[in-house]
């Protein structure tokens, strides 16, 4: 009697929640789930004049041109490299600089020091890449013209060296996004309970105990959470980043060249909806096992922390 | 004791000067341009991009200012188009994250899934145009700019359930429960006011990707008084990568004179920017708000 | 705005149905065009919309006619007087009603693709670039047995000779652009310096000339590159056309290599040949030298730009007819000298890179080209789609110069398309910027037709087969040409490389594709 009672309290509550649900559901429908199903023209030869629908099927042919290359190998290493290293020093610097910011609290400074981080984010790649072009022109640099000239050394062809480039856009994807990414930490660490914290110190913590001891363990769901979206785009890369920085450079292909961008070279001429389409699906297929596989871990680890 | 108060000070002097560090080098290479903006164009190329350059000019906005009521009035749509998104955005997604944050949702795993699902797949800008542009007839209508890709984020949802579930005590929503309150009151009532962070937050990213955001304009619109004002700088600066990618040799004769110079794209980006710039701190101080207010409750 | 978007569906579906229902489409005719997608489309637009603008169609046919534009887009209103002018002329000659669909260049591939793949009216498109995608991809209309009766205006302009450049396997798919298309390397030069040095300018009859001249200019003007390259491409690889190359209908600006070379029919690597290793070379040579603008593989100025800045004495630049040199003056704010560094050479490339063709899924294309025809013929139509109103945007100064209105320019009038005039119609018809040389119509005209062609003048390359090779040479071809042709790297160890690296991408694939498609084309 009580165990039905309570199934149809529960049966009933369910309800509700699919009410909260519901625009979103009809929303993510439209938008995504069933334009989804255009994934269809990676595998169609596309014929404007018979339709994208009654274009004939192809079968796997439209993937071929992503790995009937030399650069496969190239293109994938770089995009899996980069994205690592952007995912561990993105996470690091962000917090750190959260941390940091919660620190001088509502300080007039801490709000200056904000907005500073955060302008490079306003900013659109084609405008960043002015001001590194700004900075890394051979002939007008400021490097080359007001840096390397007076201190009596040759000019460097910034643009024409891969090795510096490994660095720079290291150096520039954490100049644009560790301000931004820190926000999402500020929330958590502002969220955290001060009594916790007063609770800490009065057992006699210092700053970095508290931090090792009561924030970051705080911050760990937020962490895991950030860490397995980013991993589900781990085969996509910023294509402003990596095609407009660098200012489409040749000789810089060997460390800059990713799948998108690769894809964007290649089919800039072709115009061939079909290849960009598959292009796109494989890209996402090994996202989307890759996020299987370390969600199944985070849910072995730490069932409470995974993504679903 | 005294050792500690040291080690609070120390820490604080050192975020002090490792952020102030950090600043600088942000805004520096912003600088830079803002003041290649001001160069003469003549200067800028002959002697290089200075902070300090040998000739100041406003030749660059003299030449924007002669477009000044296509700028404000791409102003317009983009103030609209950004206020309207993110609010309709806040209100989709909070609603959404609520019931996945709860643990007595019995599908909360299943649509959790389903939201993160949208993040990995699409099926390319083909089907969501047809979509939006022939089912739902939005093509050149302000709706095309707020509608399509933006007005929900898988991101933006775990982010708020991430919140609900760590920082909202159950005990809290169990106390209301127990005095009778419905969802929707305990969602209203205990749920929102406790999100304040979050929900600054994810404003803030909401906000900016619409103000940022350039590629519906480019699909949907061809109206220009529609345009956006990322869209008025993409297409300005477009063109000239167009140009200068080579696509076009052949096709050009004559009328090359139009086209913007190096400080008068320098111009346009500060211009794109000022606005953000300027509506920053009243964002900030909501935030900052938002942040303490969490923190006292909760 | 929103009812006036209801009511464009509304017309573009009734004459979708009027089309199907009358079942006399031409389409069924054509061979390859299916009139299948007319039912798909039929179900799509909902009968409210059908129903609500029934009325305003019937007397005349509606075209969407879209075209490729560097300026501002123009408001609607500006845009909708320039439209209502135009009718009031086609209404009457061909009862038609035409909408002016302009896109802005970067964008315009893709955009004509999006339209045709959801199905929205779009009748008529220019292809910049290469046409033969658009023919693979079947986007164009085969109007083989159109044109002729409904265009002859725009043939008879164009040649017969140049519609040649624009078939496959016999069938017809486009009409080429009819402006200067013999484009020829020149050497714009700053006068006053050559002045100065005494430079015999006259003595340069080649690229290769240029060293004696450029060391001069080196000596005596440390403080500018004898050379600029930049924004705008590899200009150099354009005097290669003085060994007569055929880039057998690949990109103009970055030409894949499979080339034909003077009389040969046997394709070969251009990057392989001796005359490119020659010009590479003497890149690098001056490069080192410090002849050479050290950013010119990746600067975002604009040769001009670097000219006007004083930074350097001279750039090559591609141009029909003697307007450039005119303009190259107004834009680098010194007088300027030019020189030829090659003649003209014409291919396939040189006309079909710039064509109007009829969509594939053009409902009436009878009444597309009738259109199109008068871009061709009639200078009162040509000239409202590049230059506008009369007096609202523009002002005639003589019969055939115009300015923009007292206090307006190119970006405050409110219509104009004044960079579209190479691409739109007939060049000759239009007016021209007050200032052109009167002689450059007539030259231009002249080189059209008298330039030397190559033998396989007509020929079009399907590239379809070796899809896969073309990303994979594409890339190669990015990575590397830059640098050479600017002299950045060192042909020494980077040539032997470029070619390896294009020999592994599928360049042997791609040369033998195209002489199999070109013997058969020659044995027709």
């Amino acid at each position: 009697m009580t165990s039905s009672v309570q199934k149809k309290r529960a049966r009933k509550k369910n309800i509700t929640y699919m009410l909260f649900l519901l625009p979103g559901l009809v929303y993510l429908v439209i938008n995504n789930y069933i334009p989804m199903m255009g994934v269809f023209i990676a595998f169609k030869n596309i014929d404007y004049a018979k339709g994208i629908f009654k274009s004939d099927w192809i079968g796997l042919q439209n993937f071929r041109f992503l790995f009937k290359t030399r650069d496969a190998l190239i293109m994938t290493r770089n995009t899996l490299l980069y994205n690592l290293v952007f995912i561990v020093a993105g996470t690091v610097f962000a917090i750190f600089v959260a941390i940091l910011l919660c620190e001088l609290g509502e300080k007039l400074s801490a709000r200056i020091f904000q907005s500073a981080l955060i302008l490079p984010y306003l900013l659109s790649w084609v405008i960043i890449s002015y001001i590194v072009f700004a900075f890394l022109s051979s002939d007008t640099g400021y490097l080359n013209k007001a840096v390397l000239e007076p201190a009596g050394k040759s000019f460097v062809n910034w643009y024409g060296e891969p090795f510096y480039w490994i660095f720079i856009l290291i150096f520039v994807f954490l100049w644009k996004s560790t301000g931004y990414q820190s926000i999402v930490y500020m929330a958590n660490i502002a969220g955290i309970d001060s009594s916790i914290k007063e609770a800490a110190r009065i057992d006699g913590a210092n700053k970095l105990q508290e931090i090792r001891y009561v924030v970051l363990p705080l911050l760990k769901p937020t962490v895991v959470v950030m860490t397995l979206m980013a991993i589900g785009r781990i085969f996509y890369s910023d294509f402003g980043l990596f095609f407009q920085v660098p200012m489409d450079s040749g000789a810089l292909y060997p460390v800059t060249q990713t799948v998108d961008t690769y894809v964007y070279r290649g089919l800039m001429k072709l115009n061939d909806i079909g290849m960009a389409s598959a292009a796109g699906l494989y890209q996402s297929v090994v996202g989307f096992v890759l996020v299987l596989l370390s969600n199944l871990a985070v849910k072995r680890a730490d069932p409470d922390n995974a993504l679903f | 004791m005294n050792r500690k108060i040291n080690s609070e000070k120390a820490f604080h002097r050192f975020a002090f000067v490792v952020l102030l560090i950090f600043a600088v080098i942000c805004i520096l290479p912003i600088l830079l341009i803002v003041i290649a903006s001001f160069t003469d164009e003549h200067v800028l190329l002959a002697e290089g991009y200075r902070f300090l350059p040998a000739q100041m000019s406003t030749m660059a906005y003299n030449y924007l200012w002669k477009q000044s009521d296509m700028m404000v009035r791409a102003y317009g749509v983009s103030i609209l188009v950004t206020a309207a998104g993110t609010i309709l955005s806040i209100i989709l997604s909070t609603l959404f994250a609520y019931p996945l944050s709860r643990k007595d949702f019995k599908y909360r795993n299943f649509f959790s899934f389903f939201v993160f699902f949208t993040m990995l797949f699409s099926g390319g800008i083909v089907p969501s145009y047809m979509m939006w542009s022939r089912f739902f007839h939005m093509k050149d209508t302000i709706w095309a700019l707020v509608v399509p890709t933006y007005l929900m984020s898988a991101f933006n949802v775990l982010l708020i359930r991430n919140f609900y579930s760590n920082n909202v005590p159950d005990a809290l929503v169990e106390a209301a429960r127990i005095d009778g309150a419905s969802e929707f009151t305990i969602f209203g009532r205990v749920m929102l006011p406790l999100s304040v962070p979050v929900i600054a937050t994810v404003a803030l990213f909401t906000g900016l990707s619409y103000w940022n955001d350039w590629i519906n304009g480019l699909y949907y619109i061809n109206d220009p008084a529609l345009y956006s004002i990322q869209n008025l700088l993409i297409r300005l600066m477009n063109n000239i990568q167009y140009l200068n990618s080579g696509a076009a040799a052949g096709a050009l004769s004559g009328g090359m004179t139009a086209l913007p110079s190096a400080s008068v794209r320098m111009a346009i980006a500060v211009i794109g920017v000022i606005p953000v710039v300027l509506a920053y701190p009243f964002l900030q101080k909501y935030l900052i708000r938002g942040t303490v207010i969490g923190a006292v409750k909760g | 705005m929103k009812r006036k978007s209801l009511l464009t569906i509304g017309m573009a579906a009734v004459l979708m149905l009027s089309a199907a229902g009358c079942g006399k489409n031409p389409a069924d005719t054509a061979g390859e065009q299916p009139a299948g997608n007319a039912k798909k489309t039929e179900s799509t637009d909902n009968a409210e919309d059908t129903g609500s603008s029934g009325d305003v169609q019937g007397e005349y046919t509606k075209i969407v006619y879209s075209y490729w534009t560097m300026d501002r887009i123009p408001d609607e209103d500006a845009r909708e007087s320039v439209e209502e002018a135009i009718n009031e002329i086609t209404r009457e000659k061909i009862g038609v009603e035409v909408e002016l669909m302009p896109l802005a260049a970067s964008e315009q591939a893709q955009k004509v693709s999006l339209a045709m793949a959801s199905g929205e009216q779009l009748d008529i498109f220019n292809t910049v670039g290469d046409l033969n995608t658009y023919i693979a991809n079947n986007q164009v209309y085969d109007i083989t047995d159109l044109v002729h009766e409904y265009a002859q205006g725009a043939v008879d302009q164009v040649s017969e000779e140049f519609l040649k450049t624009t078939m496959k396997d016999g069938k017809i798919y486009a009409i080429p652009a009819d402006k200067g298309i013999a484009l020829a390397a020149n050497l714009y030069y700053r006068k006053d310096i050559a002045e100065e040095l005494k430079l015999d300018m006259d003595s340069v009859k080649g690229i290769e000339d240029l060293t004696p001249i450029y060391e001069k200019v080196a000596q005596a003007h440390p403080e500018m590159s004898a050379l600029a390259g930049g924004a705008g491409g590899l200009e150099m690889i354009h005097t290669l056309k003085d060994f007569e190359v055929d880039y057998l209908t690949d990109s103009w600006s970055k030409p894949m290599g499979a080339v034909l070379m003077g009389d040969s029919m046997t394709v070969e690597n251009l990057y392989a040949s001796e005359e490119f290793k020659g010009r590479v070379e003497l890149m690098r040579d001056w490069y080192q030298k410090g002849y050479i603008l050290k950013d010119s593989a990746t600067t975002t100025a604009s040769c001009q730009e670097t000219v006007a800045a004083g930074k350097a004495f001279s750039f090559i630049g591609n141009q029909a007819g003697n307007y450039g040199v005119q303009e190259a003056s107004s834009m680098c704010g010194y007088e300027m000298g030019y020189i030829r560094l090659s003649q003209p050479y014409l291919d396939t490339t040189s006309v079909n890179s710039v064509t109007w063709a009829v969509s594939s899924q053009c409902k009436t294309p009878e009444k597309a080209l009738e259109f199109l025809n008068l871009t061709y013929t009639d200078a009162d139509v040509v000239n409202l789609i590049v230059f506008g109103l009369e007096n609202r945007d523009y002002v005639k100064v003589s019969d055939r110069e115009m300015v923009f209105p007292e206090g307006l320019d190119a970006n405050t009038v409110p219509y104009t398309a004044q960079f579209s005039c190479g691409v739109v119609g007939s060049q000759f018809k239009q007016l021209v910027h007050e200032g052109t040389p009167e002689d450059n119509n007539d030259l231009m005209y002249k080189e059209n037709h008298e330039s030397k062609i190559s033998p396989a003048f007509g020929f079009t390359f399907d590239s379809t087969p070796v899809k896969t090779e073309y990303t994979a040479v594409t890339n190669v071809i990015n990575q590397y040409l830059p640098g050479l042709v600017w002299g950045s790297i060192d042909p020494a160890t980077e040539l032997p490389k470029f070619l390896d690296a294009l020999k592994e991408a599928g360049m042997d694939e791609i040369i033998a594709a195209k002489q199999e498609q070109l013997d058969a084309w020659a044995a027709q």
